[in-house]
């Protein structure tokens, strides 16, 4: 019976490799006559954790918008899950719905309670009742330990519980991607950390997730592997140890010397 | 024969005024579901929808209202349909106000920060449940003041009315000011009526605007 099992797991680790929940390929992106992603090709395993980063501009937060296609784009392909990218409607809100985004600015909805906010994706995509939802939704508040906040409203809290709030708001339509477009970057500092222990135990729990960060210790402990963007493509994956040790790039080594030494 | 000014009259202006209400909110209303209506084309993603919105709009913001109101009182039985004065000015303030409305409405969408829909469609929800459950609450929300103040106009626009023959609280007073000579009276009964109506939403929309400001 063990031995069926680790069996199985071996089967699907190995179908995992395979078949990547994410990939990328081609991928171009212009605005007006800025290019802004230039041929990027990229593939995430099941569970891989990815994280992004590189000077402002550089594209990858546009990157990662593409994946959810809440940026269009406009050559080459993303297939996230086996759903293509780019033909139909129908796709785009399938994916929306296996992929939880988590953005800089929380952009929790300030009209509705923390509790409404994590129930309205369950209710209209997944079609469960409002009790089912409640449920679903209480179980993430308390994943990201902020239960008691449930009847607020999302200005009320801070801005580390609002980033809370958003991440269960997220988890509540169990994706099976996460997507982080600098999650930490407009928060106080003292409640960095908050959110940074949440996207840990997420990460832990086997979650596939790509992060735009510039918190390289999270990077150092939790990523599979390190991307550095720069100028619209990808110059440098590798993982941490080696991106933070050795890397090969000069652009990935000036950037990491100006955000590590001082 | 001149009559006097008496409770006759008084009782008129105030079924008048009645009538003025009951036009108001039929316009309203019906100015609401369409004007919202008018709002969505407005900010479509479709270029001919926005533009086909905007004429619509451009052409009720750039004409009196009162010739709206001939055009349909007057253009509605060229194509067959015989309709009462109620009908004609219900359709007429109707076009008229989503116009306005949906103008004000626009507005209030574009207002919504744009990581709103970007959050709700990260989420998978589609289109209708994006703009019902998350930006229409939040641009009504900012657009309250506006709608007040264009709610305001509606209804002393109404009076317009009575140039068809419809009888409402400014017909109502003209009626009782040529039976009895007595003008200033009938005038000024029909102004204290409107003023009635219209000073308690003005305060209102005043009161909502000061509180909202104190919120953000």
């Amino acid at each position: 019976m063990a031995s069926a099992q680790i069996h199985a797991h071996v089967a699907d680790t190995h179908k995992a490799n395979e078949e990547p929940i994410i990939a990328i390929t081609g991928l171009q992106k212009y605005y007006g006559a800025f290019h802004a992603l230039k041929n990027i090709n990229l593939e995430v395993a099941k569970g891989e954790r990815i994280v992004i980063c590189g000077p402002s501009g550089s594209g990858k937060s546009t990157m990662i918008r593409c994946v959810n296609r809440i940026e269009e784009f406009e050559a080459g392909s993303i297939v996230v899950d086996g759903i293509s990218l780019g033909e139909s409607l129908k796709n785009v809100n399938a994916v929306r719905a296996e992929v939880g985004m988590v953005f800089q600015q929380f952009n929790l909805f300030p009209h509705l309670t923390v509790l409404q906010n994590c129930m309205l994706a369950p209710i209209r995509v997944r079609k469960v009742s409002s009790k089912d939802a409640e449920a679903i939704a209480m179980k993430y508040l308390e994943r990201v330990r902020i239960p008691d906040q449930a009847n607020k409203y999302p200005a009320q809290l801070s801005g580390g519980q609002q980033q809370r709030v958003a991440i269960a708001r997220a988890l509540c339509m169990t994706p099976k991607v996460m997507l982080f477009d600098e999650p930490t970057s407009a928060l106080d500092p003292e409640m960095v950390k908050e959110v940074l222990d949440t996207m840990v135990s997420l990460a832990q729990e086997g979650m596939t997730m790509l992060c735009v960060t510039h918190e390289m210790g999270f990077a150092r402990s939790v990523a599979d592997h390190v991307i550095f963007m720069d100028g619209g493509e990808i110059i440098e994956k590798a993982k941490p140890e080696e991106f933070f040790s050795a890397p090969k790039n000069e652009r990935t080594r000036n950037f990491l010397g100006q955000i590590l030494n001082h | 024969m001149i009559r006097d000014f008496g409770l006759l009259e008084v009782l008129s202006i105030l079924q008048g005024m009645w009538t003025t209400l009951a036009l108001s909110a039929v316009a309203f209303i019906g100015g609401g579901v369409f004007g919202t209506l008018v709002a969505l084309a407005r900010t479509s993603a479709w270029k001919w929808l926005r533009a086909l919105a905007g004429a619509y709009i451009d052409f009720f913001q750039g004409t009196p209202m009162l010739m709206q109101l001939f055009l349909v009182y007057y253009g509605l039985p060229v194509f067959g349909y015989h309709v009462s004065a109620w009908t004609a000015v219900s359709i007429g303030l109707t076009f008229h106000a989503s116009a306005f409305l949906g103008e004000i409405w626009r507005g209030g969408i574009q207002a919504v920060p744009k990581g709103q829909s970007e959050a709700a469609s990260a989420l998978g929800l589609g289109y209708i449940s994006r703009m019902r459950d998350v930006v229409l609450p939040q641009a009504v929300k900012l657009s309250f003041a506006p709608t007040i103040g264009f709610l305001v106009q509606l209804i002393k626009g109404t009076s317009l009315a009575a140039i068809i023959g419809f009888v409402e609280l400014s017909r109502s007073a003209q009626i009782a000011a040529s039976t009895t000579y007595k003008p200033l009276i009938a005038y000024g009964l029909a102004a204290a009526c409107y003023f009635a109506i219209c000073f308690p939403l003005s305060r209102l929309s005043a009161r909502y605007e000061r509180r909202f400001a104190t919120n953000t």
